[in-house]
């Protein structure tokens, strides 16, 4: 057999292969999303967004409070987590750059990011629940404000160090001191980046349901009260799916979809600003 | 012709990484309203002698400046030395173009406000003069608030000129500002830099010997961290008093 013809026969197993393994990993995703579509989209109608959940068994009602909880519970996480990890990532990009103990945070975070999320919620449960005796809404903005800062600290300390040293040398030469020159100089550059980091961070946390079971639990009434336990989407569709009523299950589907939607419209987003970033 | 002294160089050794001396023995006087030219080959130190007039080495760690430099009388390598106050009397411009991510009118207004100015009205004005001042304003001014990255490499460095002009320093140290542009926009600045030395002192780093014979007054040239020769450039380029400085100009190294 001549060498261009093995190279032939070489090339085509590894494409048969390359495309089968493609076509597994898509045919899982296809499906999954078809069927959250399908089951999701039925499912969904105005009573779902505008009320709480009716008894048990009956028809009607909706997952208002789990809507509300999810929300204050991402929010408040983003508000804990967002400015824990652009500072930190401040830190190790510009203050600790080049150090031996900056190259080692990072690693952690990196390590940190890929921990299971059910770890954090047990940690938190320890740090919080436990000491204060009883769930709350904080313990979960905690919970997923944890699984957020070492993202955001890392795209940070990325996007910072992609800004040429000779911009921040330039500004130092005007006489402006280390903290305008980070504010008022770099973070401008790195600006777009950053906010793609928070975006897919936000999109990170949404979904998560693990750290939720031993922080904020869940709740089956409207409440707004952070102290006590609170509803969330994930941790309800974890419920509506295990319960026994045909209503329940059909209200899972449609919180699964939202939930889709948003992440993806989260996503979309984060990847609009990464392209809107390169044009400038 | 008398000449005043801007800045003076005495004795002067500069040493990196702790040890590393990259400047040995550097004396020198730079005269007011002179452009000065240091040339010499890759790695001579004339970038390195150029950065201690602002104290550019302070960013990094474990450097150490031993001598002075006397600037209208004061030491100005002394530890005590407000390093801000320094900078906005001594801008630099750079080897690369530097504009911020900001608009034009922000990239100017930007030493400005540093330096505290915030009336509006005295922002603007100060602005297109500074951008008069360095040869822009004609192309720019229909444009103020476009990104400043939407300029050519040429009109990027001659915004940076303007922008250092704006906070009206004293001295300009130039490194190599014309190594990234094409032969026109090179010429602009190089003309630039003449017409500035009515109301600034220069000092000037090149690569380019022909550059340094058009602009310069006054040329040093560097070799292996020692200052070799210093004179009128007229002197330099035409009867050096070195034969390696001869050797250098006329290209047989470096």
């Amino acid at each position: 057999m001549n060498i261009e013809k093995k190279r032939e026969i070489e090339g085509f197993i590894a494409l048969a292969l390359s495309s089968l393994a493609a076509m597994i990993g898509l045919f899982w995703l296809v499906f999954i999303l078809g069927d959250v579509i399908i089951h999701g989209i039925g499912a969904l109608n105005i009573s779902f967004f505008l009320h709480d959940p009716v008894p048990a068994g009956m028809e009607g009602g909706g997952l208002r409070h789990a809507f509300i909880g999810q929300l204050m519970i991402t929010i408040f996480a983003t508000l804990i987590g967002v400015p824990i990890g652009i500072l930190g990532g401040t830190f190790l990009a510009e203050y600790a750059r080049r150090t031996r103990f900056a190259r080692v945070i990072s690693v952690l975070a990196d390590i940190i990011v890929s921990v299971p999320s059910i770890v954090v919620g047990t940690f938190i449960y320890a740090l919080l629940v436990r000491p204060l005796g009883h769930f709350s809404g904080w313990a979960g903005a905690v919970a997923l404000s944890v699984i957020m800062i070492p993202v955001v600290l890392r795209t940070t300390e990325d996007m910072l160090s992609m800004v040429p040293w000779t911009l921040r040398e330039a500004a130092f030469a005007l006489g402006a001191p280390y903290y305008k020159v980070i504010i008022q100089v770099v973070y401008r550059g790195a600006a777009a980046g950053i906010l793609t980091g928070v975006i897919l961070s936000i999109a990170r946390v949404a979904g998560e349901t693990a750290p939720l079971l031993f922080t904020s639990f869940n709740n089956n009434f409207f409440s707004w009260d952070m102290n006590r336990p609170i509803a969330s989407l994930t941790v309800t569709i974890f419920q509506y799916a295990m319960g026994p009523y045909e209503s329940w299950h059909h209200q899972a589907w449609a919180a699964a979809f939202v939930i889709t939607v948003f992440i993806l419209i989260l996503t979309l987003l984060g990847r609009f600003f990464l392209k809107w970033r390169y044009k400038h | 012709m008398t000449l005043a002294i801007e800045l003076e160089v005495k004795n002067l050794d500069f040493y990196y990484n702790a040890d590393v001396r990259a400047l040995q023995d550097i004396s020198l006087p730079i005269y007011k309203n002179n452009v000065t030219a240091l040339i010499g080959p890759s790695g001579c130190g004339k970038t390195t002698l150029l950065r201690c007039f602002n104290r550019m080495h302070d960013l990094y760690p474990n450097h150490r400046y031993e001598g002075q430099i006397f600037f209208q009388g004061n030491n100005i390598l002394a530890n005590d030395v407000d390093l801000i106050n320094l900078r906005s009397r001594i801008g630099m411009v750079f080897q690369k173009p530097t504009p911020f991510p900001m608009s034009i009118v922000e990239n100017i207004a930007y030493g400005l406000k540093l330096k505290g100015v915030k009336n509006r009205g005295e922002l603007i004005g100060r602005v297109e003069q500074a951008l008069k001042h360095a040869a822009l304003w004609a192309e720019v001014r229909d444009k103020l608030n476009a990104s400043a990255y939407e300029l050519s490499g040429g009109q990027q460095q001659r915004l940076v000129i303007a922008r250092a002009l704006a906070v009206e320093p004293e001295v300009l140290l130039f490194d190599e500002p014309t190594s990234a542009l094409d032969p026109l926009s090179t010429a602009k600045i190089e003309e630039l830099v003449v017409t500035l030395k009515k109301d600034i002192s220069i000092i000037i780093v090149t690569h380019n010997m022909q550059q340094a014979a058009r602009v310069s007054d006054m040329t040093g040239f560097l070799y292996m961290g020692e200052l070799i020769e210093y004179g009128f450039t007229e002197k330099i380029f035409t009867n050096p008093d070195k034969k390696q400085t001869d050797d250098y100009i006329t290209g047989r190294f470096g």
